[in-house]
């Protein structure tokens, strides 16, 4: 009986060990052989910017609107009916791409998991969605850093995030480049 | 090590059958002497003895603290000392870790977390299981736990992952949950319930519009009470299991009974659902799905616990009093889901019946089973709200000085009352001073 409780007890902290490795494992496969796009973050209120050991980011794919003339948000094509609370495929340009045309033709956005696998996309989480216009969380919103270092990327001019994402949407951020240059943590 | 490990054991339950039996007696002894003090104390009201002879057989019949106390109370400070300084150290490396996030390299870090947890959790192995000390190794253990929750906080953070999310409570009670019952602890227990009080919460917050969020999180948190509440007591009426049933039910209770207390309040309810038009009410398919999946767990652990008592030879209300009451929480909860009424009144009168139910409920339940810890906090929540009440009846009608020195002297009374009627309670019904486990 007693010898049971031992080998439950080591199975449980196995089991344990293998979740905080599998955590890290299923990251690193990410960054590593997911395909690489570049985004675009825009100003937050600065008082929300920095707390405490982490910066917000917020991107320009935060906010998505039908059409061009709805302020501060990034003109998408919304396919179909999308709800708060769904989970949405929204086209990005591979970071490879060099192709000018590209980078200007209009992406969408889906409710539905893309069968093609040409395109990149981000999976998110459709959190409002008013007047054809829709707000979308990535799981890429938060970037930690050591204590003190925020101030330098909220004076920032420009701060892009270099992101990884894989087949099924994921994303994880890669690295910041602040100012046109990688940031170095 | 292999050859030491039975002898260890056997050495292990040696002490746990002495220290069983040390317990056993310990107790008996308090039963006697808490029953001698009634009886002393009957007497001498009724005029039988004097005080002084009352004094001179309490004096004679005393019973010297055995070494078997002063061990328990040695004990506990060691429990106290180890947890504390095993909490300082995990506490100063993950600390260290955070400070120095992006300057330590991926592979340094993982190590030291993951590497941190592992020691930590070999150390308690070899204290508790192997060497015999289990009051040091269970206090590291607890330690392990922490750490592993630490951990799943802090690989995402590596990662960028956002922390703010219930998933992650959610993945650490899992984690630790099996602990509690391996390593028989009831601080990683509490830890647990703990855990999954605020990560369902969080996460039915998190399936709801912010602004309204307040009423969903208020009707999740009375399904959680009843849930954790319903596991205690299948737990109390499982042999192999009734060690752990105390954290379940205390935290069920005094959840149960707190959130009611809140929701008690006319201003608090308007609060948090403002703005929440019954017309336009909607329960998202996610809040509904982990509502309902609580909800039914939790009824069919009362249909257990009920049918279990079926053929036990207590009163019709005894046996069935106790599951209805956290049916009759769950039932609230989805009243205030719902949100079928614009109005708060509605919500406020049921919180207050409910409330007056959980507490007498609370009371009855520790006569029955002669608790007196349950009796005193049940008479805690009724002092409570007597005087809440009190003070919302006469802040606009009395003067408020007024008001506070007529309060004072109905709380005195009150008081009064209430301890004359607790002493009658505990004579009656021979009940121990304090309640041994729950």
């Amino acid at each position: 009986m007693a010898s049971k409780v031992k080998q439950l007890f080591i199975v449980v902290i196995v089991v344990q060990v293998m979740f905080l490795l599998g955590l890290v494992g299923y990251r690193e496969t990410i960054l590593t052989l997911g395909r690489a796009a570049v985004l675009q973050t825009v100003p937050v209120d600065p008082r929300d910017l920095f707390k405490g050991e982490y910066v917000t980011l917020r991107y320009e794919i935060s906010t998505l609107g039908q059409n061009s003339t709805v302020p501060n948000a990034k003109p998408y094509l919304l396919m179909g009916e999308i709800n708060e609370g769904d989970t949405v495929y929204v086209g990005v340009h591979e970071e490879s791409t060099d192709d000018s045309k590209d980078q200007f033709s209009m992406l969408h956005v889906q409710a539905d998991k893309p069968s093609d696998d040409t395109d990149l996309f981000i999976k998110g989480r459709v959190i409002t969605s008013k007047d054809n216009i829709i707000t979308v969380e990535y799981g890429i919103e938060q970037y930690f850093l050591s204590e003190g270092r925020g101030v330098e990327i909220e004076r920032a001019d420009d701060v892009k995030v270099r992101v990884k994402i894989n087949r099924s949407g994921t994303a994880a951020i890669k690295e910041l480049i602040v100012d046109g240059e990688v940031w170095q943590p | 090590m292999k050859s030491d490990t039975p002898n260890n054991d056997s050495d292990q339950n040696n002490d746990q059958i002495a220290t069983r039996s040390e317990v056993d007696s310990a107790v008996q002894i308090d039963q006697r002497q808490s029953w001698l003090k009634g009886r002393i104390n009957q007497w001498r009201e009724s005029g039988l003895i004097s005080g002084e002879q009352s004094e001179a057989i309490l004096n004679f019949e005393s019973v010297p603290e055995t070494p078997f106390r002063l061990g328990m109370r040695f004990s506990r400070l060691i429990v106290v000392l180890s947890t504390l300084g095993a909490i300082l150290i995990g506490a100063g490396i993950i600390s260290f870790i955070a400070a120095n996030w992006q300057g330590i390299p991926v592979i340094a870090k993982l190590a030291l977390l993951i590497g941190g947890q592992t020691a930590t959790y070999w150390a308690a192995y070899q204290l508790q299981f192997i060497r015999g000390y289990p009051r040091v190794g269970g206090a590291i253990m607890f330690t392990g736990a922490a750490w592993f929750g630490a951990n799943v906080f802090l690989v995402a953070q590596s990662y960028h992952l956002a922390t703010d999310n219930p998933d992650l409570l959610i993945w650490w009670f899992i984690g630790v949950l099996p602990l509690a019952y391996i390593a028989r602890s009831k601080a990683i227990t509490v830890m647990s319930v703990a855990i999954f009080t605020i990560g369902i919460s969080w996460k039915a917050a998190a399936q709801s519009e912010d602004e309204f969020s307040g009423i969903l999180v208020m009707a999740m948190l009375l399904f959680t009470a009843a849930a954790i509440y319903a596991i205690g007591m299948i737990h109390l009426r499982r042999k192999n299991l009734n060690f752990y049933a105390g954290p379940y039910l205390v935290g069920g209770l005094l959840l149960a009974i707190g959130v009611t207390y809140m929701l008690t309040f006319n201003e608090i309810f308007r609060d948090i659902s403002r703005d929440a038009r019954t017309s336009t009410w909607t329960l998202s398919t996610g809040y509904i799905v982990l509502a309902s999946f609580i909800s039914i767990a939790t009824v069919a652990a009362l249909g257990f616990v009920a049918r279990s008592s079926f053929r036990s030879k207590e009163h019709l209300a005894a046996k069935f009093a106790e599951p209805a009451v956290a049916a009759l929480v769950v039932i609230t909860g989805w009243f205030i889901a719902t949100h079928l009424f614009e109005s708060s009144a509605p919500y406020v009168v049921i919180a207050n019946l409910l409330l007056i139910v959980l507490i007498f409920g609370t009371i009855s339940l520790g006569i029955v089973n002669r608790r007196e810890a349950l009796v005193n906090v049940g008479i805690v929540f009724f002092v409570i709200d007597l005087s809440t009440r009190y003070i919302e009846l006469t802040i606009d009608m009395l003067d408020t000085s007024l008001a506070f020195i007529v309060g004072g002297i109905l709380l005195l009374g009150v008081g009064y009352g209430m301890e004359r009627a607790r002493r009658r309670l505990l004579r009656q019904f021979e009940m121990t001073e304090v309640g041994n486990g729950f």
